[in-house]
């Protein structure tokens, strides 16, 4: 019997499939890898399991019953425990009433039992070998140590079932070998874990079993590990290289850079970034979540300082200070991975979302301007990105996610950007989408526009890019010139992310 | 309202009952069958409705409170507000009192400087709000005390009651016999801002911003400074405000706008979140603050002559207020599940 089945869920949110027939099964005593890209459905399928959302079809069994939790609450009842990605302590409280935060009394108007609160946090402590005292303040804690403190609370409501986003994301290697020590004498004690990580090698260091998401579906469901090398894994994850379609190979640009970084520096981070981008170029940015591309993408865009190096615009050197000098003077656009919170005004009109870059460009006398004359400039742009809406004065959170996507660039081709900074294009976008997404990236670098190309799509990175910069920790560990060979171009960007063990 | 919508994929344009739907939804539609309504019955029923002064007072208070709704309204386009509208618009009717009073300066410049002031104040909100990253509720609960506290100490809380002739003589001025010069300034200051919202860059800005202050961030607007001027437009509006209210009563009071200003409050956020206007910002009804303060004057100069006691009255308002949030919710729940909005 195993104690967490799921058999043949799917679910589709508007415009997208994210999950289609999945099924895996987690057994007592064992450490499941869930593998992925982005977008593959991981977090889709942890969401179900977890009760945040309803499958639309297939179901969810625990130790041979089916469940199915109305919310998180309710699974954690269940006995099953998450630890989400992103930290979700209550800091200015101890680390005692943070394990028991959902049981510190017995009605809302009960007295807290704080001597009670203490003993039974030091249990989940000397389980998890944390040598903190249950009083302290979450605040004092190490990130390691408090990544421990949301494991404890999983554990404390009884879960036989730990779910583990990402456990390690922000943890350095020595605590990730304590966590993996923990990890394993919970396994011992009978506990199922699943363990969602993009780094392969820790996937391969701790767990017994993987499956493996793309596109929403298995491409592996609980296949045993023992006698598995990494690339059958990493064939798995981005499958298909035969999906790269040969792009005719185009002419290097010879033109002299738009935009250089040498050895710059920022206050968020990034240490020692050389880049180079040419009119007519696109310029992969590769790295996995958190290695700062996006972050590097909005410091170019002066939304941090910079610390030290030198940035170029056309030959020049400047100090950007803020995204209307970048978009106003040196004519460089950002296309956000957050489409929602960062890229489009939903409540506005799909011509205002358009047009919000040339407002200023197009006003009269006084700042007054008419709509005709912002509609004259962007519905060029909008027929030839073929976007479908009944009316440039529908409001654009109706539309769907590749239409949006679609504005999201327009505003800047409308702009019209020397350089433009794509960031996860075609995330939760439909592949037909995806697919024209692509051919626009090219047919603007065709027109002479230098573009940044943001993605953690391996497959789209190879499609799309002429050159491919490795991004890991905040620094550029390596560049390649992309010859489209799926494998070999795999084999060296994973190699630069994890330096020699890969090669 | 069309453009692009040429291309084949297109689909065709909302139907025509889909859009008669969301007019006879809308704030305005709604606000407007509920004032001809009110009137009518009051007109019918009570004796002296429609009389000409009636309908001057009526008109005049309904300029002042349109005013005062347009001062609030141009902050919470930001999805922010400004408690110390009522403290701005009393610290422009003293400076104007002092100025045409004491310091014998004509009365056309007085305005101006007094009008001048307001927007300084609505500066300092605006540049307090930006730099701090605090919600302009706390920021003007302090500059609401700050701005009267200092405007008492200077005044030393007397008011200017020797102002020129012409001003009182401008707030009983009557044209056709029924309508305030003041209920003018107010209708043409709603014509300014629905331009200025509707036709210029710095009206769009503004929306923008306040729909999603870090998308238009990203798309090469400067928000702060955009910002600044929503609270910038506030103060000039609550002085213009507290000037109308100077002319209706012939002198610059410190006590006009109650302790601190406060009981501008009400009509300030009745008007606008009547109207329409979107407390989470970035989406204005101009002409619903202008509808909003005419439905409540018309209400309230109607239990007025029906001898309801004033504090009912007040009770009513506020008990509007709260039912224009709930329908405006139902609305925009209604509009979006028949994908209207």
């Amino acid at each position: 019997m195993s104690a967490l089945e799921v058999k043949g869920v799917s679910k589709s949110f508007p415009g997208v499939k994210a999950l289609n027939g999945v099924s895996m099964t987690m057994q007592a005593g064992s450490i499941h890898a869930l593998l992925g890209e982005n977008g593959a459905g991981k977090s889709t399928l942890i969401k179900i399991v977890t009760g945040i959302y309803q499958p639309d079809a297939g179901e969810v069994r625990m130790n041979g019953s089916p469940v199915r939790f109305a919310n998180l609450r309710q699974s954690a009842a269940g006995g099953l425990g998450v630890v989400h990605q992103e930290r979700n302590l209550v800091t200015r409280f101890s680390v005692g009433e943070n394990i028991l935060l959902d049981r510190l009394g017995k009605s809302a108007l009960s007295r807290v039992d704080y001597p009670a609160i203490w003993r039974e946090a030091d249990k989940w402590l000397k389980l998890l070998e944390l040598d903190v005292d249950p009083q302290t303040p979450v605040t004092r804690l190490s990130v390691a140590q408090m990544q421990l403190v949301e494991i404890g609370k999983a554990l404390s409501q009884q879960s036989r079932v730990l779910l583990m986003d990402e456990p390690t994301a922000s943890l350095t290697p020595n605590e990730t070998q304590v966590l993996f020590r923990i990890l394993r004498k919970l396994r011992d004690d009978g506990v199922a874990i699943g363990f969602v990580s993009h780094k392969l090698e820790e996937v391969f260091a701790i767990c017994d079993r993987v499956t493996v998401l793309r596109d929403g579906q298995n491409a592996c469901d609980s296949a045993d590990m023992k006698g598995m090398v990494r690339g059958d894994v990493v064939q798995m994850m981005i499958g298909r290289a035969e999906r790269i379609t040969a792009r005719a190979p185009r002419p290097m640009p010879s033109a002299p850079p738009l935009l250089e970084l040498k050895a710059y520096a920022s206050n968020l981070g990034h240490r020692d970034i050389d880049l180079t981008i040419r009119p007519g170029e696109i310029l992969g940015l590769y790295g996995l979540v958190g290695a700062g591309r996006s972050e590097l993408a909005k410091a170019i865009l002066g939304l941090a300082r910079q610390t030290g190096g030198e940035v170029r615009v056309a030959g020049r050197p400047v100090q950007i200070t803020s995204v209307a000098e970048a978009l106003h003077t040196h004519g460089i656009g950002y296309v956000s991975e957050d489409r929602k919170a960062e890229g489009l005004i939903l409540m506005h009109s799909v011509l205002n979302n358009s047009g919000i870059t040339i407002w200023t460009r197009l006003a009269g006398k006084l700042g007054f301007l008419r709509d005709r004359r912002v509609e004259a400039e962007v519905s060029p742009v909008l027929q030839r990105l073929e976007l479908k809406t009944p009316s440039l004065q529908q409001t654009i959170d109706n539309l769907s996610g590749g239409n949006q996507q679609k504005v999201s660039c327009a505003k800047w081709i409308a702009a019209g950007v020397k350089l433009l900074i794509i960031d996860e294009p075609t995330v939760g976008i439909d592949i037909k989408t995806k697919a024209y997404m692509h051919d626009l990236i090219h047919e603007l670098a065709a027109g002479g526009t230098a573009v940044l190309l943001i993605t953690s799509d391996m497959p789209e990175m190879i499609d799309v890019a002429d050159r491919i910069a490795v991004m890991d920790g905040y620094r550029i560990h390596g560049l390649v010139e992309n010859d489209r060979n799926y494998d070999r171009m795999s084999k060296a960007i994973m190699g630069f992310i994890h330096g020699r063990e890969a090669a | 309202m069309t453009g692009v919508p040429r291309s084949s994929q297109m689909p065709a344009t909302p139907s025509r009952s889909a859009v008669s739907m969301r007019v006879l939804l809308s704030n305005e539609f709604g606000l407007t069958a509920l004032i001809a309504l009110t009137a009518v019955v009051f007109a019918l029923t009570l004796e002296g409705f429609t009389s000409p002064f009636s309908l001057f007072a009526m008109g005049r208070q309904i300029g002042i409170d349109t005013m005062i709704g347009l001062a609030m309204m141009a902050v919470i386009v930001t999805g922010g507000l400004d408690l110390s509208v009522g403290a701005i618009g009393v610290c422009a009717a003293m400076t104007f009192g002092w100025l045409a009073q004491t310091k014998g300066v004509p009365v056309l410049p007085s305005v101006v400087l007094a009008v001048l002031l307001g927007g300084g104040l609505g500066f300092i909100n605006g540049f307090a709000v930006v730099k701090s990253g605090v919600h302009s509720f706390i920021i003007t609960l302090a500059s609401m005390s700050i701005f009267f506290g200092i405007m008492v100490f200077l005044t030393k809380a007397a008011a200017y009651n020797g102002l020129p002739a012409e001003v009182s003589a401008f707030g009983k001025f009557k044209f056709f016999k029924t309508i305030s010069p003041l209920l003018l300034i107010s209708v043409a200051s709603c014509i300014g801002l629905a331009l200025l919202y509707r036709f210029t860059v710095l009206g769009r800005q503004m929306l923008a911003a306040g729909a999603n202050a870090r998308a238009a961030e990203l798309s090469g607007i400067r928000t702060g400074r955009v910002i600044v001027a929503c609270h910038i437009l506030t103060g000039l509006l609550a002085a213009m405000a507290g000037l109308l209210v100077v002319a209706r009563t012939g002198a610059a009071v410190p006590s006009m706008a109650g302790q601190l200003g406060q009981d501008w409050l009400l009509p300030a956020f009745l008007a606008p979140v009547l109207g329409g206007t979107l407390l989470s910002g970035g989406r204005v009804s101009v002409l619903g603050t202008l509808l909003g303060a005419t439905f409540v004057n018309v209400l309230t100069s109607g239990l007025l002559l029906m001898q309801v006691g004033s504090f009912w009255i007040l009770a009513i308002l506020g008990s509007m207020l709260l039912a224009a949030v709930f329908t405006d919710r139902a609305r925009q729940v209604f509009l979006k599940s028949r994908g209207m909005i």
